[in-house]
């Protein structure tokens, strides 16, 4: 395992849950970076290549699916956890088909996020395997 | 308290850095001093390179002291020292100018929030200076198209069963059109009361009735107006071309239909009283007459 903590992109439009956000993830031992706009998003994928991304869909200019698509296509993908207000199972479906390895539906339960998170950097012993079953959308 | 932290690591990383203003580091100070690691670097590089020339031709007769491996050895050491201390302050000026980045990245979400509170206050504070119902709905669309950059746009009002376009901007052919509840976009957004985005294609199978005649829209959004679990109406609003609305002015719109919806209720509300009072004048001024 590698000294350095594993960092992730905080990509969240909404300044006080940004810094929830890095708060919480910091103490779990993870390196939070912040983008408040999809294009900060993606030049700071692009320039720092984080271990894991936090992308929330809504956000100014450039949209979480934009990003997401963006991410998708890049030749070495880093893994993203989408957390969106929107519970819509076809969202869901739709940010699994473009990359997205797991789905939270705001309002989200932090210690849940975090444990998301970790598993996508490899930090935890759970596997990022679809959505977190409060969705219900396990069976699809 | 997260702000305090944050700024205590980035005075710290700022200190370890080397940094003469460590209280408050920026991103100058930081490339200043990136700089000034290069300078050492190059200067303390060329020393070395003319130390072993030096010590490859000095004839070994004369100066016996500069062939001795101690000294070789702790040449090694040194530069190896050097460069342990290089790469320690450069992994700390990388950590530092992330924290730097940090910050100005919540300082922009920060003033887009505010940005978009100011706009969001004045265009209620104009909504609500007007309190007859016609001049309210101009306003209000007038306030939606301004914050969204948008085109042009309606707004509908419920009329039984249907909605009727009262207020109309782009196209005023538009003004009078009537939808059934259900037909359409904004008939469908006022069945289900919620928000729709409309970016690129739009399936006719989703929106039953809807018109599939020129001009199209490629991006749209249409939100219901809701005051106290009352239906309202629908405001919709057109991009202009080139632009492409996102969520996140779904929801500024979502909000805006918020204050807005207060706003036309309040007109009507001041609509019925000013008819009751007509109404009152009225039957006062015939008695007197009798």
């Amino acid at each position: 395992m590698s000294l350095e903590r594993p960092r992730v992109l905080i990509v969240e439009d909404d300044p006080d849950l940004l810094v929830v956000l890095r708060v919480n993830l910091s103490a779990a031992g993870l390196e939070p970076l912040l983008a408040a706009d999809g294009r900060t998003a993606v030049e700071r994928v692009r320039s720092e290549r984080p271990d894991a991304v936090l992308l929330d869909v809504m956000l100014p200019g450039v949209d979480g699916w934009q990003v997401l698509q963006e991410l998708h296509a890049m030749g070495d993908p880093v893994p993203v956890v989408v957390c969106s207000a929107k519970k819509d199972p076809a969202d869901i479906q739709r940010a699994l088909t473009l990359g997205a390895a797991d789905y939270l539906v705001k309002p989200f339960d932090v210690d849940r996020l975090v444990d998301a998170v970790l598993a996508v950097t490899g930090r935890h012993g759970r596997p990022a395997a679809g959505p977190m079953p409060e969705l219900g959308f396990e069976g699809a | 308290m997260a702000k305090q932290k944050h700024d205590d690591q980035a005075t710290r990383e700022a200190r370890v850095a080397g940094l003469r203003d460590f209280t408050t580091p920026s991103f100058e100070a930081v490339e200043r001093r990136r700089m000034q690691l290069w300078v050492l670097s190059a200067v303390v590089l060329l020393t070395v390179v003319a130390g072993v020339v030096a010590l490859a031709t000095w004839p070994s007769e004369s100066v016996v002291v500069l062939q001795t491996p101690t000294l070789r050895l702790g040449l090694i050491a040194l530069s190896s020292l050097f460069c342990v201390y290089v790469i320690e302050k450069e992994l700390h000026l990388g950590r530092l100018t992330r924290l730097l980045v940090d910050e100005r990245v919540l300082t922009a979400a920060l003033t887009n929030r505010l940005h978009e509170v100011k706009l969001l206050l004045d265009a209620s504070k104009a909504i609500n200076s007007e309190l007859e119902l016609p001049l309210v709905l101009e306003t209000i669309l007038e306030g939606a198209t301004d914050l969204l950059d948008a085109h042009g746009g309606s707004v509908m009002l419920i009329d039984g069963e249907e909605l009727v376009a009262v207020a109309v901007s782009g196209r005023e052919d538009a003004r009078g059109t009537r939808l059934r509840l259900g037909e359409g976009v904004a008939g469908h957004v006022a069945l289900r009361r919620e928000p729709v985005l409309i970016d690129g294609h739009v399936d006719p199978r989703e929106f039953p009735g809807l018109a599939d005649r020129p001009p199209y829209v490629e991006s749209a959004m249409s939100v219901p107006f809701v005051h106290r679990d009352e239906l309202l109406g629908v405001l919709n609003v057109n991009a202009a071309r080139g632009r492409a609305f996102t969520e996140y002015d779904l929801r500024a719109l979502s909000v805006f239909a918020e204050q807005a919806a207060a706003a036309v209720a309040n007109a009507r509300l001041y609509e019925r009283e000013r008819g009751h009072v007509a109404e009152l004048s009225a039957l006062r001024g015939g008695k007197a007459a009798s």
